[in-house]
């Protein structure tokens, strides 16, 4: 088959594999200060593309509908902080796992019952019509991805290291008790983290929505993948999960061009396995130090 | 300054503080010094809110701190350097000491220059830490680390100090320069409650001790009549 071909195939599936990073991303923001991940973080993805179609068929434009729905994931993160793990936490229980995926099902059928089950066209005033870079056709629509994906990413960690609140939120992720020893509530720190990780769902879910469609089922297949790709890179570092993206990405539109569109989902469950088989703390991450 | 009335604590069920009672008062220099086991990282946890009292009272300048989130007991003013010192391994030198004035720093921008001048202070006593203020403080050695534990404790610019075994884990010649540290952290005139297993040494910097045995106060009194206690003599100068 011709390489131009195939180099095509790979860079349009690395855009999607920087939707996987993102989410990904967002469990590293509140394992980092809590050891805890949500998840039904794929229902918050829908539900946040949902209200975001709803507020453009509202009629608000594109810059004030991003904004929006990211604050309806931010607060749909404060609320599964606060119903589902605060608890668990101060119990040093394990209840959260279960009740975050209890959540995750209430959130389905809620989207079911709201906006039924069909799947919507995401209207946006992005152009899907490729342009012609060095060989390969590219959209504007994987550039907002790209730009996204990686615009958000980086704004974090720059909040993580140019400001005190950031510093915080690293002294929390690397001692919690400490932390509160210094006066930095770790409550307040792990509502941050499921604000912050809330947002990244739904800016993935925005960014995502006009290439899958919204519906409930929207997500599922894109939550198994972001898993596979939290536990490749670990749950630690930002530059891995959007290496281990881009490469996820590439992997399965070569698998579905060579193989059928049937195993597009066998590279990310395979990638799931070996990892977990071999390096459980994932290839970027550090190795847990035992201490004493 | 700090106050602590028949204080009970423990760690799920099993009581471990039964009814303690200190006082720090302004200025000045106290030790609690006891045998391993005895209960003074507990008390010193149920002071700052780390454990919380099932009983007793915590009064910091009069204040009732018990059952306080220990986050907001720091915030009251109230530093605790931890056993085994507990520094941010993952950050610099510097950032945990900014971290360490979190309490009185603006939260966003504008937090270094407003620190520059308690950074000086506490760069002054720790030249080895200006040094190193760019390096991750979890490669630093012990007493570098023990250093920056302090360090921190101080940029809070706290009502009252606690220092859980500064001198745990040290090279003979580093505890001695622990001690140097905390007798000008005394002629500066802050306020220090100290967990030492060095008594001798606890008791030459001290202005009152405290002996600790089975969750309570065995023996209270100034170092010189501690030395001429028997009991005390035999069992923790000896
Ligand atoms: N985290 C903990 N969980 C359960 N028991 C503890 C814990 N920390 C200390 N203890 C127990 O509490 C008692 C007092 O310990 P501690 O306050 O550390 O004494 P000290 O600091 O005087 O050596 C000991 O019997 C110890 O086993
Ligand atoms: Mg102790």
């Amino acid at each position: 088959m011709d390489t131009s071909v195939i180099i095509q195939i790979v860079v349009s599936g690395a855009f999607m594999g920087l939707v996987y990073a993102l989410v990904a991303y967002g469990f590293q923001l509140t394992f980092a200060t809590s050891k805890t991940i949500n998840f039904g973080q794929g229902e918050l993805v829908m539900l946040s593309a949902f209200f975001s179609l709803t507020l453009t068929r509202l009629g608000a434009p594109y810059w004030l509908m991003v904004p929006g729905g990211l604050l309806f994931g931010a607060l749909l993160g404060l609320f599964v902080e606060r119903a589902a793990v605060r608890l668990a936490l101060e119990q040093k229980s394990e209840g959260w796992i279960l009740l975050t995926i209890i959540l995750g099902l209430l959130g389905f059928s809620s989207a079911e019952n709201i906006w039924g089950r069909d799947d919507h066209p995401f209207p946006t005033p992005i152009s899907s019509d490729p342009i012609h870079v060095v060989g390969v056709d590219i959209t504007p629509l994987e550039i907002s991805v790209a730009v996204g994906v990686l615009g958000i990413m980086g704004l974090i960690e720059l909040f993580k290291r140019r400001t005190l609140l950031g510093k915080a939120f690293e002294a929390v992720s690397a001692d919690r008790d400490a932390a509160e020893l210094m006066g930095i509530s770790s409550t307040r720190t792990v509502m941050l983290s499921y604000a912050l990780s809330g947002a990244v769902a739904a800016l993935a879910g925005i960014l995502v929505a006009p290439i899958t469609t919204v519906g409930p089922t929207m997500a599922s297949a894109l939550i198994l993948k972001a898993f596979s790709v939290a536990v490749v890179a670990g749950l630690e570092s930002g530059f891995g999960v959007v290496v281990v993206g881009l490469f996820l990405g590439g992997l399965e539109n070569l698998a579905s061009l060579y193989l059928g569109s049937g195993w597009r989902e066998a590279p990310g469950l395979l990638l799931l396995i070996l990892a977990l088989a071999l390096r459980p703390n994932g290839i970027f991450g550090k190795a847990s130090i035992r201490k004493v | 300054m700090l106050k602590v009335e028949n204080l009970h604590a423990g760690y799920g069920g099993a009581e471990v503080l039964n009814g303690v009672n200190l006082e720090v008062k302004a200025g000045t220099v106290v030790a609690l010094i006891g045998a391993n086991g005895a209960g003074k990282t507990t008390t010193m946890r149920a002071i700052s809110g780390m454990v919380r009292p099932s009983k007793g009272r915590v009064l910091v300048e009069d204040l009732p701190v018990e059952g306080l989130a220990a986050s907001r007991i720091a915030r009251l003013g109230l530093a605790h350097s931890p056993e085994g010192r507990k520094v941010f391994g993952p950050l610099s030198v510097e950032d945990n000491l900014l971290l360490g004035a979190y309490r009185h720093l603006p939260h966003f921008l504008g937090f270094r220059s407003k620190a520059a001048a308690d950074l000086k202070k506490v760069y002054d006593l720790f030249p080895r830490l200006e040094e190193r203020r760019e390096q991750l403080s979890g490669t630093l050695s012990g007493g570098e680390q023990q250093m920056l534990a302090i360090g921190r404790a101080l940029m809070a610019q706290p009502k009252v100090v606690l220092l859980d075994e500064p001198s745990m884990g040290l090279a003979p010649v580093i505890v001695q320069e622990v001690f140097s540290i905390i007798r000008r952290l005394k002629e500066a005139g802050i306020t220090l409650l100290l967990v030492e297993q060095f008594a001798k040494s606890a008791l030459e910097v001290a202005d009152y001790a405290y002996v600790m045995e089975r969750g309570k106060i065995a023996v209270a009194g100034t170092p010189e009549e501690l030395r001429k206690d028997e009991r005390v003599l035999a069992a923790y100068l000896g």
